[in-house]
């Protein structure tokens, strides 16, 4: 069954392959940016919060076990 | 599309490049236009669904397998899309414009005009009258070439379903096709 193929209005065209190239290239920017300065920042920041938070457990269990003592 | 440069184009867009997503746009994108258009019978939500389902391939690029079929994952999504659109919004067949048919084609003459006019204008009215699931069916199948087996995996049904369906919907464009010269009677009489 061939059919006629329509294609939608030109400027809603444009519009679209405009939107869906931007996200790829946010993407790739954000993929770059990895290792360099603010995407660095994007993993120490929370590491550095983890790693705090678990030696403030740790030392409140440690003080916890020295009282049941 | 070949299948090596399909495969090439979806390791390509999985990379994030724009290329390959321009390539793989303009090799499907008046494809699905023309399936949603004639799925929904207007402009405006064809319009609506084509950008939907381009953002959607766009966002899930990295998610995409390598062995990736772009025609058949296109157009699962947008007939997905579509049924979506379906479910939250009545269809008031009162309303709908045979816009599909009344397009004009880009840079055609007048005899060109003729020539294709009136076995094609049946076939369009004639799908257009169709139960949606039948168009559904044919659009894939017989119009995109969709195989069979591809198709039952995109509308969740057993292939021999799907022969059956199509089948059926065969039946019934044969039947709207020979019946569409008596309505044009009774309108214009």
């Amino acid at each position: 069954m061939r059919l006629r193929v329509y294609d939608a209005d030109p400027a809603r065209v444009e519009r679209i392959r405009a939107r869906c190239v931007s996200v790829l290239e946010t993407r790739r920017r954000e993929t770059e940016a990895v290792g360099t300065g603010p995407g660095r920042r994007a993993w120490l920041e929370p590491a550095l919060a983890v790693g705090l938070g678990v030696l403030y457990l740790a030392d409140a269990v440690v003080r916890a076990l020295a009282v049941c003592r | 599309m070949e299948r090596e440069i399909e495969l090439r184009l979806v390791a390509r867009l999985k990379a994030g490049d724009p290329a390959a997503f321009e390539a793989i746009y303009e090799a499907y994108r008046p494809r699905l236009f023309s399936f949603l258009a004639r799925l929904s019978r207007r402009r405006d939500v064809a319009e609506d669904l084509l950008e939907e389902t381009w953002l959607r391939l766009v966002a899930r690029a990295r998610e995409l397998t390598d062995d990736t079929r772009l025609g058949p994952w296109l157009f699962t999504v947008a007939r997905n899309l579509f049924a979506s659109w379906c479910r939250h919004r009545a269809l008031h067949e009162d309303r709908i414009l045979d816009v599909a048919i009344s397009w004009p084609g880009p840079g055609e003459s007048p005899f060109e005009a003729t020539a294709r006019g009136e076995t094609e204008r049946r076939l369009e009215a004639a799908l257009a009258r169709l139960p949606s699931r039948d168009r559904e069916i044919l659009l894939l199948v017989a119009a995109e070439e969709i195989t069979p087996s591809e198709a039952a995996s995109m509308l969740g049904l057993a292939p021999e379903a799907v022969r059956k369906r199509l089948q059926r919907a065969r039946e019934r464009l044969a039947q709207a096709m020979q019946e569409e010269p008596d309505l044009l009677r009774e309108k214009v009489g």
